[in-house]
């Protein structure tokens, strides 16, 4: 039944996805398995969208099929055993530029992959990100930005948390049009993500996550 | 200073596919056609686009290697031009934008929770951006060959040699606020589904093909919607568009 789930939702057939996990929860499955499954989905998803078998609409239809799941799961999980996020963390857009629609994206598939996402939204002050991570206590940051005049919002963001006192709590990783391996020398982030999924990995990675 | 509106404008799904980063090697999900077929009927049903350009032509007084004089003391900077457009003897500023409604949209499905309609749909406001710039340039033709001249292709701030703060001048130099485009501080447009170029009307004016664009842009062996030029090629012949 669990490889139904993982195979059927990996090839994005969501009315049989969706079939699977009501069949499962009146069978009286536990729903923090149905979860698992959907999430080693995502990773094959993941998989597939890196060889460029999908593109980034199936990504996100993806991640719209996990969150119907999550959403039927939710009412069944006992209180002590609601959903756990693997993470907290602290995204925005760089100050001075105003696009949304990647970084959206990579808020949109880290919060269905587990992770507890502060969206600050666009043209945020580096201060701004500063205080968020010190209210939220959140260990990984994102800076999204698509423009090169976001190069230097993004390292004078990333000097303001240092300045703070912050930069070894947090990981720091960038991505959006621009962005490459030499923008986040540039910048001092630790990490550059090319795509949402690269930042969902990078996550994993960084909240030592499956 | 001249405004034109109400300017039609195609919106292919094959165009809508290539702005979502489809590289023609994979299946398209039938969901996600049904999809893009919906919204482009709301687009058009809810009036989403309301396309508008503002521009000027100035006549130019002098070029030096960094920058083209115009007519009225004007100046645009920036080593791109004198190289593109030696002969240019007049340069037509365009500002256009498709107006603010279908980026709001945007906005709401994200915020609806309703993502992959969002990326779809911020996808064909690209698309109608791109037909409307190619509306420009067939409207540049008609103004050029009025004058016994040649349209080059449009220049954009931002690419090499044309920084984007220049976007600061162009905007001053053609009524951009009566269609309701302005600038960030930074410079990037509002409503962000808009445009800004410069085209060269001469006697031998220079044209290159959205490719060769890709070709010269640093990031041409990463961006997602790069067009190679076998593809425009091929979508060229399909269409018989020269």
């Amino acid at each position: 039944m669990a490889g139904d789930l993982v195979s059927t939702l990996a090839d994005l057939k969501e009315k049989e996805a969706l079939g699977i996990v009501q069949d499962r929860l009146s069978a009286g499955d536990d729903p923090l398995s149905i979860l698992d499954d959907a999430r080693r989905a995502l990773e094959i998803v993941g998989k597939r969208f890196a060889d460029s078998e999908y593109f980034i609409p199936d990504l996100v239809y993806s991640g719209e099929i996990l969150k119907g799941i999550t959403d039927m799961v939710k009412p069944k999980l006992a209180k002590a055993a609601e959903v756990k996020r693997l993470g907290k963390v602290v995204m925005g857009t760089v100050a001075g530029d105003i696009h949304d629609i990647g970084k959206d994206i990579v808020v949109f598939m880290l919060d269905v992959s587990g992770y507890e996402v502060y969206d600050l939204g666009v043209d945020v002050p580096a201060q701004k990100f500063v205080e968020k991570i010190k209210e939220s206590g959140a260990p990984i940051v994102g800076l999204s930005g698509f423009l090169a005049l976001a190069f230097d919002s993004m390292k004078e963001t990333v000097e303001a948390i240092k300045a703070a006192g912050l930069r070894d709590k947090v990981k720091v990783m960038i991505g959006g049009g621009q962005m490459s391996e030499e923008i986040r020398k540039y910048t001092g982030a630790d990490a550059y993500g090319k795509d949402a999924m690269a930042g969902v990995t990078l996550a994993q990675k960084w909240v030592g996550a499956k | 200073m001249s405004v034109i509106r109400d300017i039609p404008l195609s919106l292919k799904n094959r165009e809508v596919l290539r702005r979502e980063g489809f590289r023609g090697h994979s299946e398209i999900r039938p969901e996600i056609k049904r999809l893009i077929l919906e919204l482009l009927a709301s687009v058009r049903n809810a009036r989403l686009l309301e396309p508008a350009v503002a521009y000027e032509i100035h006549s130019i007084t002098e070029m030096s290697p960094r920058q083209l004089s115009l007519e009225g003391n004007l100046v645009v900077h920036g080593h791109l031009l004198p190289s593109l457009l030696p002969k240019a003897k007049e340069l037509a500023v365009v500002v256009c934008t498709i107006g603010p409604r279908l980026e709001k949209q945007v906005t709401d499905y994200f915020n609806r929770d309703e993502p992959l309609r969002g990326l779809l749909l911020d996808g064909i406001g690209s698309v109608a951006v791109d037909s409307l710039t190619q509306e420009v340039c067939k409207f540049m033709a008609g103004e050029a060959s009025s004058r016994g001249y040649q349209v080059s292709s449009p220049i954009n701030p931002g690419m090499p040699g044309l920084p984007i703060t220049e976007q600061w001048r162009l905007l001053e130099m053609v009524p951009a606020r009566e269609i309701g485009v302005s600038l960030t501080p930074l410079a990037i447009m509002s409503p962000r589904k808009s445009t800004s170029m410069v085209m060269g009307l001469g006697p031998q004016m220079t044209t290159w093909t959205g490719a060769e664009v890709c070709a010269h842009c640093s990031l041409r062996k990463t961006c997602p919607y790069r067009i190679p030029a076998q593809v425009e090629k091929r979508n060229k012949a399909k269409t018989g568009r020269g």
